[in-house]
């Protein structure tokens, strides 16, 4: 009885083990957006599977599944089966900042994720109107140490890569405090700065590219390691001295934990290949998106560094006394 | 004049076979996206956007333009058929276009849809052409604080739907605001209401719950009586009758100054100009009863509204670049993806594109209406066919469109329970219609509140400070004080959409 | 009627009682004014109130008269829609669309009185297999699949 039993129990996690390797894949796959259609992350991703599902013999289909910031859809990835047939975008910071909030209450840790590759890094940006009158980033600082809570920064989300930012900004030049102004996304920033609602809004060069390039709107630093090559006249906040401000937004893809290693390295170079493909590339760059393809143990250190980062900023967020 | 210039050079690129072409296959595609359940306008432009790299800028952007107003119309469709809201924008219509559809005037409903959508859009056109940048200025003096005045303007605007039994809508008003409140919360960012489940994150999904309450409970209605036939008489004329033209006419003029203006306020959703429209057109009328009854004028005032907003829309995305809604969000990343970013600089440097582009609003709102017309009387026809079809038919497309939205099935059991929710609302004689509207205006009322007050610091004088948002709060002190005053002897109970 | 309303008021005076208890976890107010408590806490104290005043206004007025609940093999069919639909939802990812929606349409016609078997099995097919190649295959909305790959 017992080796019949145990017979069956190996045969049950042979087949279900690693046979899922070998004939991946075997349907369509699923690829997950947390926000919903129409999104920047959403048109990369609709990209890149139209090119990748050629090489990849299945379809790949997008799933929307948007609400709180993304935390439906990455609560929804966590619980699928890690056999390939289902994966999804994963933002960093905003991935982190759900599982680190506590009011969040999310169901996934930081370990719950497969990175398989990164698709694109998007550099924070601190941007005013075109005539504003904070020409430098010297000036929106003075200004904020000046009179303390009264400029007014606008976000794109509570907890976003933009609020963190604003925070280390707050650090790196002690006694500028800023009054936050959560908006929802890009366009709503862009329609109260003009509107003079706003002050400055911080936002990633994905969002501003096309309008900065039009005139409307004036970059003023950039918070990356370099200067982004869509903004070649945008200092760095390292160049300005405040080495310490960096802060982007990266989109890229990743499997519920356990999906076996021969599954990830084909995701892996299906996908590479189509991030390379020169027709994608052209479209990402007209939207200004900065493509940074990270694979193997660089994504996860990134993911990792990202995450200690995340937390520091976390906490002071929700603690900080002006809200 | 430079603008008729640009106008004649705008219509003659539009009117290209290509480009006319494209806009055909647009209206064609989004009146089908509008009709199919749960693909909102939204999601199926940017599922076609793909479909429009091989396309050059100007033939993609009229194309996408094309899917995204015939989508307003589609969802009009199945209002009308099936009591079955295909997109948020269309609900208002199910009132008075579905009691039509009962009595045998469903091509009329349409009809007069169609009519009023085109000229709502047509007239939307031509102002955009006249005062397109004067305007937009305008619209950006609207910020939070006046998005929040405006809402209480919405919230005063209930005792209007209630006519008679006010306690009963106001009570059903702040239940929809109440679970407007569940999901995030716009203050610490924390779920409200949630107990735990994810899937109300983001809210009780609004879709599935109007799916519910308009669309399985009317079935469970149709189900429980003896006498199954949906439709009570038999199809009539597709043409208004002379009064209801009348009727009908000015519904559709007051429709389309409203849409426009609301068209203007980056911001309001396309459910508001609706909402709006109909209970003005409720409020002013001389047989305020006969709403939800099959008023034609029930119908004419949200659609036209509905399309007037749409071309109005456009506006602050051609002229400051700054979408309205999340559809024309979609629009402008389909626009920067093709390489142009709307905005003054476009406007200035290619008016050449831009004034194509507004001329296909033009020729799109024609084709829509001479798509749409011939098919009226067909679409009608649908419900003649046995009831059980018809019923099955419908719940399929409730299921699929609550499904397919988010993947979940979740909302679909939230359809499930609304429509027993509606059925049971209906019986006992509690209006829906205010339940629906809080939950459209709930989000947009805390939301807009927090934001003006990190804009100000919480700071609650700003609300007084700033001239348009005091006049907005002073009129909706007014809204609220004149239905208070102005109620008439209690009559009989009314039973009330 | 009357009994119908009192019955669904007191429904309500429930749903509102519950979420002002459920808001007094929330902050009422915070840094900036009005915090995630505020309107949960005042909505569901106003609507309680007015839910009340309804039922006072109910016991006032002159009943309408009784409510008309559907007879026999009506009701049972208008039973049979919510079962269905519960049932529908319940099986669709495990079992997949197709199988799923294609009982559940050949299931619910002939219960409410549809007698064809060509037109049954024809609807069927249509709204399982026909509409799952529409929205899987060319408009690339996903439906579910099932666990048997259906």
């Amino acid at each position: 009885m017992y080796r019949i039993f145990t017979a069956a129990a190996l045969a049950v996690a042979a087949a279900t083990g690693n046979a899922g390797a070998q004939d991946f894949p075997n349907k369509p796959v699923q690829l997950m957006v947390a926000f919903p259609a129409g999104g920047s992350t959403d048109i990369g991703a609709r990209i890149v599977a139209s090119i990748a599902e050629k090489a990849l013999g299945q379809p790949i289909v997008v799933v929307n599944k948007g609400g709180a910031g993304g935390q439906v859809g990455w609560t929804e990835m966590v619980r699928q089966r890690p056999d390939g047939h289902y994966i999804g975008y994963i933002n960093l910071p905003a991935t982190n900042t759900v599982i680190l909030d506590p009011d969040r209450k999310a169901i996934f840790t930081e370990k719950d994720f497969t990175p398989i590759i990164n698709h694109v890094l998007d550099p924070g940006v601190i941007w005013v109107k075109a005539d504003s009158q904070y020409k430098t980033v010297q000036d929106l600082i003075d200004a904020a140490k000046k009179a303390p809570n009264t400029l007014r920064a606008a976000t794109t989300g509570i907890l976003s890569d933009d609020h963190l930012a604003i925070l280390m900004t707050e650090e790196a030049a002690p006694g500028a405090v800023f009054r936050l102004v959560h908006l929802e996304g890009g366009a709503a920033q862009f329609k109260e700065l003009m509107a003079g609602n706003i002050d400055v809004a911080f936002d990633n060069v994905g969002s501003i590219v096309p309008r900065v390039r039009s005139g409307e709107v004036r970059a003023l630093a950039v918070m990356d390691d370099a200067r982004s090559k869509f903004l070649p006249d945008v200092p760095t906040m390292k160049e300005l001295g405040y080495p310490t401000v960096m802060s982007n937004s990266t989109r890229g893809i990743a499997g519920p934990k356990g999906m076996p290693a021969a599954v990830v390295g084909k995701l892996r170079e299906v996908l590479k290949k189509a991030m390379d493909d020169p027709e994608h590339v052209s479209k990402l760059e007209s939207q200004g998106l900065a493509i940074k393809v990270m694979i193997g143990d660089e994504y996860e250190k990134y993911f990792a560094d990202t995450h200690a980062k995340a937390k520091k900023y976390t906490d002071w967020a929700k603690n900080r006394p002006q809200k | 004049m430079d603008t008729l210039q640009h106008l004649l050079t705008g219509l003659a690129a539009a009117a290209s076979l290509q480009n006319l072409s494209f806009a055909l296959i647009g209206c064609i595609l989004g009146t089908l996206i509008g009709v199919l359940p749960g693909l909102g306008p939204a999601a199926g432009t940017a599922i076609l956007i793909p479909l429009t790299f091989t396309l050059d800028p100007i033939g993609a952007l009229i194309m996408l333009s094309a899917i995204y107003y015939g989508a307003m119309y589609g969802g009009t469709i199945t209002s009308v058929l099936i009591n079955v809201p295909g997109e948020a924008a269309s609900v208002v219509t199910c009132f008075d276009g579905y009691q039509m559809a009962k009595q045998g005037r469903g091509g009329t409903a349409l009809g007069i849809a169609a009519i009023g959508s085109f000229v709502g859009g047509i007239a939307a056109t031509l102002a955009l052409i006249v005062v397109a940048p004067p305007l937009a200025r305008v619209a950006l003096s609207f910020g939070p604080p006046e998005f929040f005045a405006l809402m209480l303007v919405g919230l005063a605007l209930i005792t209007g739907l209630s006519g008679q039994s006010l306690l009963p809508a106001l009570v059903m008003a702040v239940l929809g605001l109440l679970v407007a409140l569940v999901g995030i919360d716009p203050v610490r960012g924390a779920p409200r209401f949630t107990f735990g489940v994810p899937s109300l994150y983001d809210g009780v999904g609004f879709i599935p719950v109007v799916m519910g309450l308009f669309g399985v409970a009317e079935i469970l209605l149709t189900i429980e009586k003896p006498y199954r036939q949906v439709i009570k008489t038999n199809l009539s004329s597709l043409l208004p009758s002379r009064p209801e033209w009348r009727r009908a006419l000015g519904a559709i003029g007051r429709g389309t100054g409203i849409g426009f203006f609301l068209g203007l306020i980056p911001g309001v959703g396309s459910i508001i100009p609706t909402f709006v429209a109909y209970v003005f057109e409720k409020r002013i009328s001389k047989t305020p009863e006969q709403f939800g009854q099959g008023a034609i004028e029930g119908v004419a005032a949200p659609e036209t509204a509905n399309n007037a907003y749409a071309n109005a829309a456009m506006i602050p995305l051609l002229t400051l670049g700054i979408p309205s809604s999340p559809t024309i969000a979609v629009l402008m990343g389909a626009f920067i993806i093709n390489g142009l970013t709307p905005g003054p600089f476009l406007f200035k440097e290619r008016p050449d594109l831009v004034w194509a582009v507004i001329a296909s609003f033009m020729i799109g709102n024609v084709l829509l209406l001479v798509l749409n017309l011939p098919f009226v009387g067909l679409w009608a026809r649908l419900l003649h066919l046995p009831y059980q079809y018809v019923c099955v038919g419908t719940l399929l497309f409730c299921v699929i469109g609550a499904y397919s939205l988010q993947q979940s099935v979740f909302d679909v059991g939230v359809m499930i329970a609304c429509g027993i929710i509606g059925y049971g609302l209906r019986k006992v004689d509690l209006p829906i219609a205010p339940l629906v509207l809080g939950l459209i205006l709930g989000p947009f009322i805390e939301k807009s509140l927090r934001t003006s007050l990190e804009m100000s610091g919480g700071d609650f004088s700003i609300f007084f400070t700033r001239p348009l948002c005091l006049g907005l709060l002073v009129i909706a002190a007014a809204v609220l004080a004149a239905s208070m005053l102005r109620l008439p002897p209690p009559q009989l109970r009314e039973s009330n959409p | 009627m009357r009994r119908g309303r009192q019955i669904a008021c007191v429904c309500l005076l429930g749903i509102f009682l519950a979420a002002l208890i459920t808001s007094l976890d929330y902050s009422l107010t915070d840094a900036l004014g009005p915090g995630p408590g505020f309107f949960p806490f005042w909505l569901s104290l106003i609507g309680a109130v007015l839910t009340a005043g309804i039922l006072v206004q109910e016991a006032r007025e002159p009943d309408p008269g009784p409510l008309e609940w559907p007879q026999g093999p009506a009701a049972l069919q208008a039973a049979a829609v919510p079962v269905a639909l519960a049932a529908a939802a319940a099986l669709i990812e495990p079992l997949g669309y197709r199988p799923t929606m294609l009982i559940f349409i050949a299931g619910l016609l002939p219960v409410l009185g549809a007698r064809s078997p060509v037109g049954i099995m024809l609807t069927a097919l249509a709204g399982s297999f026909g509409v799952f190649h529409v929205f899987y295959y060319w408009l690339k909305v996903p439906l579910p699949l099932g666990t048997l790959g259906l």
